[in-house]
């Protein structure tokens, strides 16, 4: 039988090799025609922070969320993010956030469609791959939130910044060894962070509760058990310091961790407020970063809220 | 190692890319005609590669996996001509030998038509898993980085492919012994 397979394979291998002199040439000179008006696609797992913003969008944000207020359902568990400390409902259950009827047409600013399923996050491959990872879709429940499933950002009116922005920032490991984002590990320090990057990364929700609640230089709150979509997870509400003076910090950014070699998250501003909500979805660590300030209005919260509690998940092993 | 081309043209560097593609082209063509039995669709199908290489070189993360990556941009070109298409073309020309073969096994003409009508037979995953591993030689582990599967999968598939290519073989052979006592 053995014999058989390695006749066979000795068969299929001289046939598959047989020289067919095939020439690329011209295949080859078409596309380098082709590449001079085909930019290049930036690398997405660069950039894990939100962009900064200019001030002009700032304001448009600040008088975009007034009017927004009333037209926003209330959602509970930011309720009292104002004060830094806001808390999830323990058992979250995919949205009941009201879905306009019909197809939601997109805004002319380019902000998602009120009502919409956006894809916050897609590591999913098309074509020839199964899935490697996580795909989380949202709802959104008001207007001006800007997203990137790409970038696995969301941002109100694109303002994440102080004193009264708010986002969401998605982490989420690939089983894609070629274009992934690895583990992560938590910085001792997010301020020294360059000394303190452990060893090892975290890889189940007590190691990362541990290891963020022990981070020196900032505020952290007490972990909480909680469920979503059908997964465990802990959240954690962790504090810049207001007197914090990120250019003190190595190379002027405040770490709260990295993950890979090359995919930190760090602070916009001192006195943000991160709700780390971190779940394991079977066996892989999933973060959910919210965003906010002491002054982000609270209807912006309830939006927040919203869309965190909207989220869904599919994961391909 | 072309870690150096990679980076350069992952900054944009034509020139580099150059190189990359052009050492790479006429494998790329040979591998994606033997799976796809198709010759105008693995050109399509080298041209799409080799632009998604230029368009998202940048995401690779690692230049060292230059190589693996490129096959698995490869494949997925395949893929997406192969979807896009019905048209199975029904003569494909044999490929003309220039070297003795291996062996005495592939001597026939009727072996190629058996091996043909095997090979085009099995599923595009198939396929596929025998060219990555029997023609560019790739280990399992690779063709699996280059698949984005588990390796068990990788194994499993090739393990089906190589038993249904034995099976039409044993079906060439058993008809002719039956001819031969007729």
């Amino acid at each position: 039988m053995s014999a058989d397979r390695d006749v066979t394979t000795r068969i299929v291998r001289s046939w598959l090799h047989e020289d067919a002199h095939e020439d690329a040439d011209r295949i080859l000179n078409l596309v380098l025609d082709e590449i001079d008006t085909t930019p290049q696609r930036r690398a997405n797992w660069l950039a894990r922070r939100f962009p900064p913003m200019n001030s002009n969008v700032v304001r448009f944000a600040l008088v975009a969320a007034v009017v927004v207020l009333v037209a926003v359902v209330g959602f509970q568990y930011l309720g009292n993010a104002n004060t830094g400390d806001p808390v999830p409902s323990e058992t979250s259950q995919p949205s009941t956030t009201p879905v306009a009827s019909g197809e939601p047409s997109a805004p002319a600013d380019g902000s998602l469609p009120v009502g919409s399923s956006h894809i916050l996050w897609d590591q999913s491959q098309d074509g020839a791959t199964p899935n490697l990872g996580i795909k989380i879709t949202v709802t959104i429940p008001a207007s001006g939130w800007f997203g990137d499933a790409k970038e696995g950002t969301l941002g109100k009116n694109g303002n994440v910044n102080a004193p009264d922005g708010a986002g969401l920032i998605v982490f989420a490991r690939t089983n894609d060894l070629l274009v992934g984002s690895g583990d992560v590990y938590v910085y001792g320090d997010p301020c020294h962070w360059a000394s303190t990057k452990p060893d090892s990364p975290v890889t189940t929700l007590d190691e990362a509760m541990a290891a963020l609640s022990a981070q020196t230089s900032r505020d952290a709150s007490t972990p909480v058990d909680f469920t979503h979509d059908g997964y465990a997870g802990k959240y954690i509400n962790l504090h810049v310091p207001d007197d914090a003076v990120f250019s003190d910090c190595d190379e002027g950014q405040f770490r709260t961790f990295v993950q890979g070699d090359d995919a930190p998250r760090y602070a916009q501003d001192p006195g943000q407020f991160d709700l780390l909500r971190v779940l394991d979805v079977n066996g892989q660590l999933v973060i959910f970063d919210v965003t906010h300030y002491a002054g982000t209005p609270e209807s912006v919260l309830d939006e927040l809220s919203a869309i965190v509690e909207s989220a869904t998940l599919e994961y391909a092993p | 190692m072309d870690t150096d081309l990679v980076k350069l043209a992952q900054n944009g560097d034509k020139g580099a890319f150059t190189a990359l593609a052009a050492a790479r082209a006429d494998r790329f063509l040979a591998a994606s005609h033997r799976i796809l039995r198709d010759f105008s669709l693995a050109e399509d199908a080298t041209q799409q590669a080799l632009l998604s290489i230029w368009r998202d070189l940048p995401q690779l993360r690692d230049p060292a996996r230059f190589d693996a990556w490129s096959y698995r941009l490869l494949v997925r070109a395949c893929y997406a001509e192969a979807s896009q298409t019905r048209r199975w073309t029904p003569n494909i020309r044999l490929l003309p030998a220039d070297e003795p073969m291996a062996a005495d096994e592939l001597n026939t003409v009727v072996n190629r038509d058996q091996l043909d009508r095997g090979f085009r037979r099995l599923s595009l995953d198939h396929r596929t898993v025998v060219v990555l591993h029997h023609y560019l030689d790739l280990p399992l582990d690779e063709v699996a980085e280059a698949l984005g599967v588990p390796v068990g999968t990788v194994a499993s598939r090739l393990h089906y492919a190589m038993r249904a290519l034995r099976a039409a073989l044993d079906a060439d052979a058993r008809s002719t012994t039956r001819k031969a006592a007729q």
